[in-house]
């Protein structure tokens, strides 16, 4: 533990303006709560929101786990896990039940979480509506009024033009009725586990400076028509390491005459499973 | 003599913070607060260490029954600013729910800025999780059965008239025996 650093880094007026900011943002699901996001030691884009999130939460008792794209042993999981050792000195792990803390870049881990978890999302762009319209007064007004005609066009388009909703991740969802969401650019396959979930999920945009909250147990529905129902992405493959069927799987080249091996993204789960098989 | 505040800051309101974000993520549900401040009366030290772990200089405080002694301890420990008017108040710390303001008088935001809203503090006489009526909501799987004892008669009528203003609203924190119950905006009592 670096003891330069008051613990996880941030001081304590920033962890208080976190935590006014977090508890709002459970008690308005969904709703992106503005804060004043801090220079962090890695640069914007790298999960400054997620870090910030992280550190007004960590306590000594903590344990963290922290995933990008699933894996933990990517350069960002890497660098965050030991930054939070460093900085807090707690303990971190790589199995999804071990941690009390995860800290996620695009993907929700394939083993269930429980209520004594909490999931922490790394978020780029926090506003669904964006790409649709830039500027930041008009999407404020539109989730005032809860007019989201914009969306329901754009998944319109891709029906007329590619036969079927061809957004395949950062799905937008509706979060308790009420306020249209980024899910952050999860895989689409993914949106199900947001749905009445046991464990508080945190959204952290730091560049964007916004915080919000899907609240456990809580309705996220993920926006659809009636004649083109959600649907999930499947594949034809199983994962070549565990066999796995159901979870989420990555294409991945493996020598100069292009082959490929379609295995888990979730390394956890897929090692928990090759683990089993063993034994 | 002024008493003093957490034994240590850092990491008494880092768990406080913690039971109150799992409270507000599961309303109705009364959950124990690890550490209780010394505090003056008649401020109760469970309502201490909440403002203890929200409140600083960038926020303001509404005292029901302002006193010399609770506001000299509090602008100390805390360095908070304490508001003249229900409206203009961040946080409220109501210490006699029977002769609280109207809730429509604090502020619920704006429908673009909802979280510029009054988070309360209300001191109750206690809970009962066996009895009472029911409430859900997000954060609720089914349903919570919660009786809070010591609220002014109305209180719920009056709550259930701001739901109609959603997402505008208050959130409020009941705190009795050591104990804290979370009440966002979202959370409805179920009738009959």
């Amino acid at each position: 533990m670096t003891p330069r650093y008051n613990f996880a880094f941030l001081d304590e007026d920033t962890k208080r303006m976190l935590r006014r900011a977090l508890l709002k943002a459970v008690a308005i699901p969904g709703y992106q709560v503005p804060f004043g996001s801090r220079e962090m030691p890695l640069p914007y884009g790298w999960g400054t929101g997620g870090i910030q999130v992280t550190a007004a939460l960590l306590g000594p008792d903590d344990v963290l786990k922290v995933i990008d794209q699933g894996a933990d042993d990517t350069t960002n999981a890497v660098n965050i896990r030991r930054f939070f050792s460093r900085v807090a000195g707690i303990a971190t792990t790589e199995h999804t039940t071990d941690a009390t803390l995860i800290q996620t870049r695009h993907r929700i881990p394939e083993t269930s979480l429980r209520e004594d978890q909490i999931l922490i999302f790394q978020v780029p762009e926090p506003e669904p509506l964006r790409t649709l319209e830039p500027r930041e007064a008009e999407t404020r007004t539109l989730h005032a009024l809860a007019d989201y005609g914009l969306m329901h066009v754009k998944l319109y388009e891709d029906i007329a033009q590619y036969g079927h909703i061809a957004t395949s991740y950062d799905y937008p969802v509706l979060v308790d009725g009420r306020f249209l969401t980024s899910p952050s650019p999860i895989p689409k396959f993914d949106n199900p586990k947001l749905d009445r979930s046991p464990a508080l999920m945190l959204f952290g945009a730091g560049r964007e400076k916004r915080l919000y909250a899907i609240p456990p147990y809580t309705s996220v529905e993920s926006l659809a028509f009636d004649d083109h129902p959600f649907e999930l992405q499947r594949w034809d493959h199983q994962c070549a390491l565990c066999g796995s069927g159901d979870s989420y799987l990555d294409e991945v080249v493996v020598d100069d005459h292009g082959a490929r091996m379609f295995v888990c993204s979730d390394t956890d789960y897929c090692s928990g499973r090759r683990v089993e098989a063993q034994a | 003599m002024m008493l003093a505040a957490f034994a240590d800051p850092v990491f008494d309101s880092q768990r406080t913070f913690r039971e109150l974000l799992q409270a507000m993520a599961r309303p109705a549900v009364p959950r124990r607060l690890p550490v209780l401040p010394p505090s003056p009366a008649p401020v109760m030290p469970e309502a201490m260490a909440i403002v203890l772990t929200l409140c600083d200089a960038t926020t303001t405080l509404w005292l029901q029954q302002p006193n010399a002694e609770v506001a000299e301890h509090l602008r100390f420990h805390a360095g908070l600013r304490l508001a003249d008017q229900v409206q203009q108040a961040d946080f409220a710390l109501i210490d006699d729910p029977t002769s609280m303001p109207a809730l429509e008088g604090f502020a619920r935001g704006d429908l673009r800025y909802p979280d510029r809203s009054a988070s309360l503090i209300v001191q109750v006489e206690g809970f009962r999780t066996d009895r009472g009526p029911r409430f859900a909501g997000p954060g609720i799987r089914h349903t919570e059965m919660l009786a809070i004892e010591g609220l002014q008669d109305g209180f719920w009528r009056q709550r259930a008239a701001l739901s109609a203003q959603l997402p505008l609203g208050v959130d409020l924190y009941f705190v009795a025996a050591q104990h804290v119950v979370a009440m966002p905006r979202t959370t409805r009592l179920l009738e009959g």
